[in-house]
């Protein structure tokens, strides 16, 4: 949980830049900072602070073949395999969440399974998977359904983009190592991925990335995680 | 050295044919010597750099030089790249390697830091530190040690190198402001 205490998140932000922390505190760091402005101001002070100590490392010629390898590389990266998806226009938002969402500080699987029985409680043919994306604070952010054989996404709790970056949508199934691109997505509002491009399966990892223009250049997330949640069953236990 | 590095790096932003290859030629030897400081194994920091100069292909036009110099936006990256890396490797790294240690905190070492004044006045403020604690704050941002190596290799309980690295950058930061 990054702090909100000035001091602390202080304190967080130094032992970001000096390098400390553990893989899950400096993940949900890296999560963190696209949306947590005062932890970027931080980081960033702390940046300028202990940037002259990089040069304590002696320079070292690095091996030959490493040019031609980065060339490669970056030659091959191709535009980012992007399917742009349909925004669903003329619908009106759902109704605003409001303070049922505000007083809901549980995590991603109270949030799921509470969604869960909401929507089980719809009469018309329930989706079979869902997931609520949190942000690293634990705030929803988006609604993921599966819906015939794709994904339908609601913007729950919309907030802006940094300006010249886009948001990218990934699923990574359980087992696989890699993320696949579903798109980019807009701001707010809805978008629906179409099937073919992911199977949506129990246990299925769906995040949203902050990306340059245009998407990941790599085909793999290049940029921090905004939101993430897991695919659970809907219809319940 | 890294005069022209947000030079460099605009170029590459903009596209200019060659411009990843001279930054490349300019920086590599430099950024090389900060992945091998951290990951002290040659097939590892040169991942690490291949996957940090591809990063820094496609992030190129995120740099903003009012946020800082451009030599020291390549080294974070870099740094950042190294250190995934050596988490990800689980931070096996034994911490008896005797090419750890002594260029980075021998306190001769930091003479090498007196190049700008930014430099000159991180060295002043790391000088007045407890030995112990500067120490352990070279470990970490040079060579990547994690709290708990950084613990065995100055046979020091972990809760203190914890909290004496957390003291230590306090100081730091008010020498510094």
């Amino acid at each position: 949980m990054i702090p909100s205490d000035p001091e602390a998140l202080d304190a967080l932000a130094a032992e970001h830049v000096l390098g400390t922390l553990d893989a899950r505190e400096a993940a949900e760091v890296a999560r963190a900072l696209p949306v947590d402005a005062a932890l970027r101001d931080a980081v960033a002070r702390w940046e300028a602070r202990l940037a002259p100590l990089a040069d304590l490392a002696p320079p070292m010629a690095p091996p030959d073949g490493l040019w031609k390898r980065i060339d490669a590389s970056v030659a091959k990266r191709s535009p980012a395999p992007v399917v742009p998806l349909r925004a669903v226009p003329g619908r009106a938002a759902p109704p605003r969440p409001g303070k049922f969402w505000k007083a809901w500080s549980a995590g991603a699987t109270a949030v799921a399974a509470g969604l869960a029985a909401i929507l089980f409680l719809r009469p018309a043919d329930p989706p079979r998977m869902m997931t609520v994306l949190l942000t690293s604070r634990d705030q929803p952010a988006w609604l993921v359904e599966a819906e015939g054989g794709g994904l339908r996404l609601a913007s729950l709790n919309p907030r802006p983009v940094e300006p010249g970056r886009v948001q990218q949508l990934w699923a990574l199934p359980p087992g696989a190592t890699a993320p696949t691109s579903l798109g980019l997505i807009p701001e707010d509002g809805q978008a629906r991925v179409a099937p073919g491009l992911v199977r949506p399966e129990p246990g299925m990892l769906i995040e949203i990335t902050l990306e340059p223009p245009g998407g990941s250049p790599t085909g793999r997330p290049t940029g921090p995680i905004l939101f993430i949640g897991r695919l659970v069953p809907a219809t319940g236990t | 050295m890294t005069l022209d590095a947000a030079g460099m790096i605009r170029g590459v932003a903009d596209g200019e044919a060659g411009a990843l290859r001279r930054l490349y030629d300019a920086q590599a030897s430099r950024l090389f010597g900060v992945a091998m400081a951290i990951l002290r194994d040659r097939d590892a920091a040169a991942d690490a750099l291949h996957d940090a100069v591809v990063k820094i292909a496609a992030r190129a036009g995120q740099y903003d030089p009012a946020r800082g110099e451009g030599g020291a936006w390549l080294a974070a990256i870099v740094r950042n790249t190294a250190l995934d890396l050596a988490r990800a490797r689980g931070r096996e790294t034994p911490t008896d390697d005797p090419s750890l240690g002594d260029t980075a905190v021998a306190p001769e070492a930091l003479d090498r830091l007196c190049e700008s004044q930014e430099a000159g006045r991180l060295r002043d403020c790391l000088a007045a530190l407890e030995d112990r604690n500067r120490e352990g704050i070279l470990l970490a941002f040079v060579h990547g040690l994690s709290h708990a190596q950084i613990a065995a290799r100055l046979d020091l309980p972990l809760g203190t190198v914890k909290a004496w690295i957390r003291r230590g950058l306090a100081r730091l930061k008010g020498c510094l402001t």
